[in-house]
């Protein structure tokens, strides 16, 4: 009982405790990679065109959208908000990339330009939250309206297109071998996300707000600063996926990323981050989304419209949230 | 006494918690008709006493008999059942419903699956004529003036028929006039027979209302008192007790020179108005007080965490905090009152939790490394007692959580003032003891601190001073050296400075 931190002997049954809830999380961690392995090798079995070079660089390339908007999303639900705007967000950097572009703005300052846009929304929708403690549900629900009013007013509602050079094409459509290029910037940002999440000051905090805001608060961390911080990396990651998908369409689409927000969140969900908050990272979410786009990619190729993929969906997210549920159970008792 | 005409006999009641006796045999007994009034210090074992009565504790050993019957409620539903009704100073009202739908919670008037409103309306307008309420039962609980809430609380507990009422300090929440109709409701219930178990700290509505009273301290029947021949001082003295016992610390020296921390004022309006508090570097200044007496007020004050007017000077310069991030980086740092819900991230580890506060300058990298390479020394140094840096605060006991709390403040450093909120509410005597002697350590390294805290006992034994708080405002000042514990409790208690 007396082992202190200095030393290395520890109390049996705190330490038991705590191998158990760490055997827990690798279990919950473990348990969406293997099921996602194990869909990998049923998809395989059932259709062979799963495992080609062609089909698997589609699925990168059409997931990897959502999953970069489920990456800022992730973080926005780690200090216990929510981000509903972000469909509305990508749409209006879609649009906005190709207006500037429209022109005769160069490529890069275009995409910064978009990325700026989304970013401003997102603090303003979570400095909102954060100053006036307003929950942040609300404020980006009348974001995820305004917004998309907003890009439907840039054109009247008209697509808008992009004229860009080809590099600018490639950048959304372009593959480097079999590798979609929007699939390495997924990647990228997963692995630049975990980073700043696990590796800097500004990550510890992310965890500490959503942990317990009051005692984040009462230790002297910017809290607010942190909350809008979150919400803008959200928009202008949400803003990116808007320019990369006007990238591969050469025009802007203001109909586009309808239902965005509840792909992302699904993903983080079921990739374990918890929706209260303080819990979770970018990891789960990148297994997430790859393991959603391939279901829906098995049922493609299998032949099953879309209606029967959204029941699957829904079905497989339940299992998850129970799964979480009874293994949070079992933690919260050892 | 007769044992017949008692309405409630409690008798060697004993109640142990981990580490701790709550209760030591205590005596109550309370006649039908009676106003009992229950007293005693902060922690003399009136809650727990209560809600033995109540069915939420049970006893190790004692008897209760209620009307001469033997009682034991298993739950809190079984003392209802029995005639019991507790009304609990956060009263247990749902603020978003109607009165009437709070009064017949879970008993509405129904025909089929249909709510009767008209006769459900009607019933709770009787409940609330009996206790002389006359605001409307269609009123939202939220909507109503606190003492109206109470009204309602009093009519609930009286729709099951109680044979014994417990209010817990109902005053707490009261002004003036609205204490008087509680009286009235108090006056009428006891001319129907009924009892009333009244807790409070202030004497003198204990002189006003009460018949009879009993004084708890430190888990003892302390005296049983007839009210309409005793007065208030004789009581205030049983409630003390022989303040022997001095615990021997406080044979150091005083610090001098100059204040490190100068409080001229600081200004609430309706809750606080304290004005002139010092304390020097190395001085451990004691805040005592009721509850509600602003102790917390003035700590939440100081360190920005409520809006309030503070004139105060840190080492000579004026102190502006804006909240608490500027408080902080000022070199103040708050141990709050809740170390759960205020001073912990439960489900993030001991060295995460330790490291939050050192982590705002660079490098800005690698936090987890970094936090357990600073927070190690203070872990060590406090003697935190857990399986390893990485395991989950939630899981530490007492103790070391709110030895956690202190590192993170060690571990950022720089701290010039630390303050103190009930630092050692629910620890037990030995946790209490060593985080003390990590206070005075901090204070020895020329740190002001400023320790708010409901146990008189601790405050002598561990403040160089202790300024007392009443009703918002710092009545007296004393030296827990030159001053008995009795002088100053009484102080605490009526607020009158000897």
């Amino acid at each position: 009982m007396t082992a202190s931190l200095g030393s290395t002997v520890a109390s049996t049954g705190q330490e038991r405790g705590a191998r158990a809830r760490r055997g827990a999380d690798l279990i919950v961690k473990s348990n969406l990679l293997l099921v996602f392995l194990a869909l990998c090798v049923v998809a395989t079995l059932l259709a062979p065109q799963f495992l080609t070079g062609r089909n698997i660089a589609n699925l990168l390339q059409q997931s990897s959208l959502t999953g970069i908007v489920a990456i800022g999303m992730t973080m926005v639900v780690l200090t216990a908000g929510i981000d509903l705007s972000v469909g509305s967000v990508a749409a209006f950097g879609g649009m906005t990339v190709a207006l500037l572009m429209g022109s005769g703005v160069p490529v890069l300052p275009a995409i910064l330009l978009s990325m700026v846009a989304g970013a401003a929304f997102g603090a303003i929708m979570g400095g909102m939250s954060a100053y006036l403690s307003l929950p942040s549900f609300m404020t980006t629900l009348a974001g995820l309206t305004a917004v998309r009013g907003l890009t439907y007013l840039l054109t009247d509602g008209k697509p808008a297109e992009s004229g860009g050079p080809e590099g600018f094409q490639l950048l959304g459509g372009g593959f480097i071998g079999y590798v979609p290029i929007v699939g390495i910037i997924f990647v990228a940002i997963t692995v630049l996300a975990a980073l700043v999440l696990r590796g800097t000051t500004f990550g510890e905090y992310v965890y500490a707000v959503g942990s317990n805001k009051e005692a984040a608060r009462l230790s002297g961390l910017p809290v607010r600063g942190v909350i809008t911080t979150v919400f803008a990396v959200s928009g202008a990651l949400a803003a990116l996926a808007g320019v990369l998908l006007t990238s591969r369409l050469t025009v802007g689409q203001p109909t586009a990323f309808n239902g965005l927000e509840l792909d992302a969140i699904a993903a983080v969900v079921l990739g374990g981050t918890n929706l209260f908050g303080g819990r979770g990272g970018v990891f789960g979410t990148f297994v997430a989304v790859l393991l959603l786009s391939v279901l829906r990619n098995l049922c493609n190729l299998l032949g099953l419209g879309s209606f029967f993929q959204m029941v699957v969906t829904g079905l497989i997210l339940l299992v998850a949230l129970v799964l979480n549920m009874l293994i949070e159970r079992r933690g919260a008792r050892a | 006494m007769t044992g017949t005409a008692e309405r409630l006999h409690m008798a060697g009641i004993v109640k142990r918690f981990p580490g701790t006796v709550a209760l030591d045999g205590v005596e109550l007994s309370v006649r039908p008709g009676e106003v009992h009034c229950l007293l005693g210090e902060n922690g003399a074992g009136k809650s727990t006493l209560m809600k033995i009565l109540a069915g939420s504790y049970q006893p190790e050993e004692g008897t209760i008999l209620l009307d001469g019957q033997p009682f034991r409620p298993a739950t809190p539903h079984a003392g209802l059942a029995a005639g019991i009704a507790v009304i609990y100073q956060e009263l247990d009202l749902l603020p978003d419903l109607t009165v009437a739908q709070n009064l017949l919670l879970g008993r509405a008037p129904h025909l089929g699956p249909f709510v009767r409103h008209g006769r459900r309306a009607r019933l709770a307008r009787e409940a609330l004529d009996r206790v002389g309420a006359t605001f409307p039962v269609t009123a939202r609980v939220r909507d109503l003036p606190i003492a109206a809430q109470q009204l309602t609380a009093i009519a609930k507990a009286l729709t099951a028929d109680a044979r014994v009422i417990v209010m817990d300090e109902p005053s707490a929440t009261l002004g003036e006039s609205e204490l008087t109709a509680v009286f009235e409701v108090i006056r009428s219930l006891t001319a129907e027979g009924r009892s009333v178990i009244f807790i409070s700290h202030r004497m003198d509505e204990v002189m006003e209302i009460g018949d009879r009273a009993t004084v708890l301290r430190d888990g003892r029947t302390a005296g049983v008192f007839d009210l309409a021949s005793t007065g208030p001082d004789e009581i205030v003295a049983a409630m003390i007790g022989e303040a022997g016992e001095l615990v021997s610390a406080t044979d150091r020296a005083a610090p001098g020179g100059e204040p490190l921390l100068s409080v001229e004022r600081v200004h609430v309006p309706g809750l606080l108005d304290v004005r002139g508090i010092e304390v020097r570097p190395g001085e451990v200044v004691g805040l005592a007080g009721l509850g509600g007496a602003g102790r917390t007020t003035l700590l939440r004050a100081l360190f920005g965490d409520l809006k309030a007017q503070v004139v105060a000077r840190l080492d000579g310069r004026p102190l502006k905090v804006a909240g608490p991030a500027a408080a902080v980086r000022a070199g103040l740092a708050l141990v709050p009152e809740s170390r759960k819900e205020q001073g912990l991230m439960l489900g993030l580890s001991v060295s995460r939790n330790a490291a939050i506060s050192a982590l705002g300058r660079p490098p800005w990298v690698l936090p987890g490394r970094l936090g357990r390479r600073l927070t190690s020394p203070a872990l060590a140094d406090l003697g935190v007692k857990a399986a390893g840096p990485g395991q989950l605060v939630g899981q530490l006991s007492g103790g070391n959580q709110q030895k956690v709390v202190l590192a993170k403040w060690i571990t950022r450093g720089g701290i010039r003032v630390l303050l103190l909120d009930e630092p050692t509410r629910g620890l037990d005597v030995g946790a209490k003891a060593d985080l003390y002697r990590q206070v005075r350590h901090l204070a020895d390294q020329g740190v002001a601190v400023l320790l708010a805290s409901s146990e008189l006992n601790e405050l002598t034994a561990n403040a160089d001073r202790i300024q007392v708080l009443y009703e918002g405002r710092n009545v007296a000042r004393f030296d827990p050296r030159v001053s008995p514990e009795s002088v100053i409790a009484h102080t605490v208690i009526t607020g009158a400075a000897p």
